[in-house]
């Protein structure tokens, strides 16, 4: 079965490459097909503009943003913000780890003062995290560190023009696993995939460089392969998201309400987004897998 | 144990200080001893409500001034004696309060009350951070509209990254009709989204604006109205009675609408 088996959601592509027509054999009446009104380029994201941890074997490390990237970006998020993010995916998230374990905070070139620190161990204590380590390239958030007690790694300040962009091909970060119902104003970027066990609420956002999957009603907006893998996919088991994004594609859930509750999965074909069911999606994937290898005939 | 309650919405309109007053009053009204304290600094009306604006001689910003205490400052209720008003100042705005001087204000009242309602300003800034720093339980209150329970939603997710553990839900000025009609977000709509426990709902009433203008909180009528019986009921589930939701279609669903819905299909 050829992928006229789901309908297209949008014709809006970047590049200018001209709009591609909704197929014609569409047949899912759920989806009609709706085009977004104007062809707008999802903004490049960078991941690392939120807190996260990351498992380094024994021990875990605290991501700061680097402020010159967030610069660059155009507007900082407030440390109250960053801290508000961070604490709302505290919440969400399973814990990886074991009590007690120990953090390793990278400041990189972000001015931190003590009470700041203090605020990020609080949060950490809740969380049954201690904070040990500081490593940090300003001179000032070394002091307030070693003020605080706490063990401390001053590297060379980067130099602006050296940094060099993020080389391609890095393996993605392991997953994020929420569970949680991801509400209004709240936004979860992860340079990874993003599992969450519960719903995506209206005015949420999911941005991901991986796949983004959701166990629950996607009604937010999704963005995965964010830094531009368009071979990524959304799934849900109902899909009523305000906008989709795949890569560099944007797409809008068609209008009124959708009578249909199958587990869909948003895939990019043609240069579009396109919403297939779950169960189709899969036994076109392995037909298109089997390639030209044995078909099953009606003898079977 | 005092339990300490932030009533928020997001939302402005929604009906909040409504809610406030005759939660207020009906919890007063059952012998618990109850202070509403006004956290919308600078558009206070939770005095209007409660009829008790030319009483107030001292505001919150008096307390923490350390020109009275805070037992002094509390506006007693003529109607309930068990029930007292922490005012706002009106002559300031959000900025004048810190909520670190919030928490110390409830904690001065929680002492001698059972239970302590804030009324919480529209919005997310500094006014709701004030409002909700002293709260450990929370109850949202909205509308079924799709803004206002957007923002509810919102809100939910602030309160549970502040640390506020008990969020309950209440919709207010459901029409029954127009749910039935199909023209309204039913309650399970709204439940839907917002996934909290609910609280109760309180249908649409004109007498409640009477009641807002004469500064008489509805559960005080002689004759509960629909509404009025519905913030008792809340009142006495907040005390940790079962009651059952009352059967708002039981009114209107007369022979004809039913009959007219018969032939609609």
């Amino acid at each position: 079965m050829a992928s006229d088996d789901s309908a297209a959601v949008t014709d809006a592509v970047t590049d200018g490459s001209p709009p591609l027509e909704a197929p014609t054999e569409a047949n899912s009446a759920a989806h009609s097909a709706a085009a977004t009104g104007a062809p707008t380029p999802a903004p490049p994201v960078d991941p690392r503009t939120q807190l996260r941890l990351r498992s380094e074997g024994d021990y875990l490390t605290l991501l700061l943003p680097n402020p010159l990237q967030a610069e660059t970006e155009g507007g900082m998020l407030s440390w109250g913000e960053l801290i508000q993010q961070f604490k709302q995916r505290l919440h969400g998230s399973e814990p990886f780890w074991q009590p007690h374990t120990v953090v390793h905070l990278a400041a990189r070139d972000r001015l931190l003062d003590t009470r700041q620190l203090q605020s990020l161990e609080d949060l950490l204590t809740t969380a049954q995290l201690s904070l040990k380590r500081v490593i940090t390239s300003r001179r000032q958030t070394a002091i307030a560190a070693v003020a605080a007690g706490y063990s401390v790694d001053q590297l060379a300040a980067e130099d602006r023009l050296l940094q060099s962009p993020p080389r391609p091909g890095q393996p993605l970060a392991e997953p994020l696993y929420l569970q949680t119902t991801v509400r209004s104003g709240v936004e979860i970027r992860h340079p990874g995939t993003i599992v969450v066990r519960g719903d995506a609420n209206p005015g949420s956002s999911l941005v991901a460089e991986g796949d983004i999957l959701v166990w629950g009603r996607l009604r937010g907006t999704a963005h995965a392969g964010s830094g531009g893998d368009r071979d990524r996919y959304i799934m849900a088991l109902q899909m009523h998201p305000t906008q989709l994004r795949l890569a560099d594609l944007v797409a809008r859930a068609p209008d009124g309400p959708s009578q249909q509750y199958l587990p869909e999965i948003a895939y990019v074909g043609d240069n579009a987004i396109r919403i297939a069911q779950a169960q189709d999606f899969a036994r076109q994937h392995f037909n298109a897998t089997l390639g030209q290898g044995a078909q099953p005939t009606d003898a079977f | 144990m005092t339990r300490i309650i932030v009533m928020t919405s997001g939302k402005g309109g929604v009906g909040k200080s409504t809610c406030t007053a005759n939660l207020g009053m009906a919890l007063a009204q059952h012998n618990r001893r109850v202070a509403v304290v006004d956290a919308d600094f600078g558009l206070r009306n939770l005095d209007l409500l409660l009829g008790l604006e030319n009483r107030i001689v001292y505001t919150a910003l008096d307390v923490l001034a350390g020109d009275c205490t805070v037992e002094k400052a509390l506006v007693k209720d003529k109607r309930q004696p068990t029930l007292g008003l922490l005012a706002a100042a009106q002559n300031r705005n959000k900025e004048a309060i810190t909520p670190e001087q919030m928490k110390s204000l409830v904690a001065g009242l929680a002492k001698t009350h059972d239970f302590i309602l804030i009324d919480c300003p529209a919005g997310i800034e500094l006014g709701f951070q004030n409002a909700i720093a002293p709260a450990n339980e929370a109850i949202i209150v909205t509308t079924p509209e799709i803004s206002a329970v957007r923002d509810a939603d919102r809100v939910i997710g602030l309160l549970e990254a502040n640390d506020v553990k008990f969020t309950k839900l209440l919709i207010n000025r459901i029409k029954p009709k127009m749910v039935q009609e199909d023209q309204m977000m039913s309650v399970r709509d709204v439940l839907d989204i917002l996934a909290v426990p609910l609280l109760g709902v309180v249908p649409d009433d004109e007498r409640v604006i009477v009641a807002s203008n004469r500064g008489e909180p509805l559960v005080l009528d002689q004759q509960l109205s629909l509404a009025g019986v519905a913030f008792n009921n809340i009142a006495r589930r907040l005390l940790g009675e079962e009651v059952p939701l009352i059967d708002l279609n039981a009114t209107h669903d007369d022979l004809f609408s039913r009959l007219r819905r018969f032939f609609r299909g």
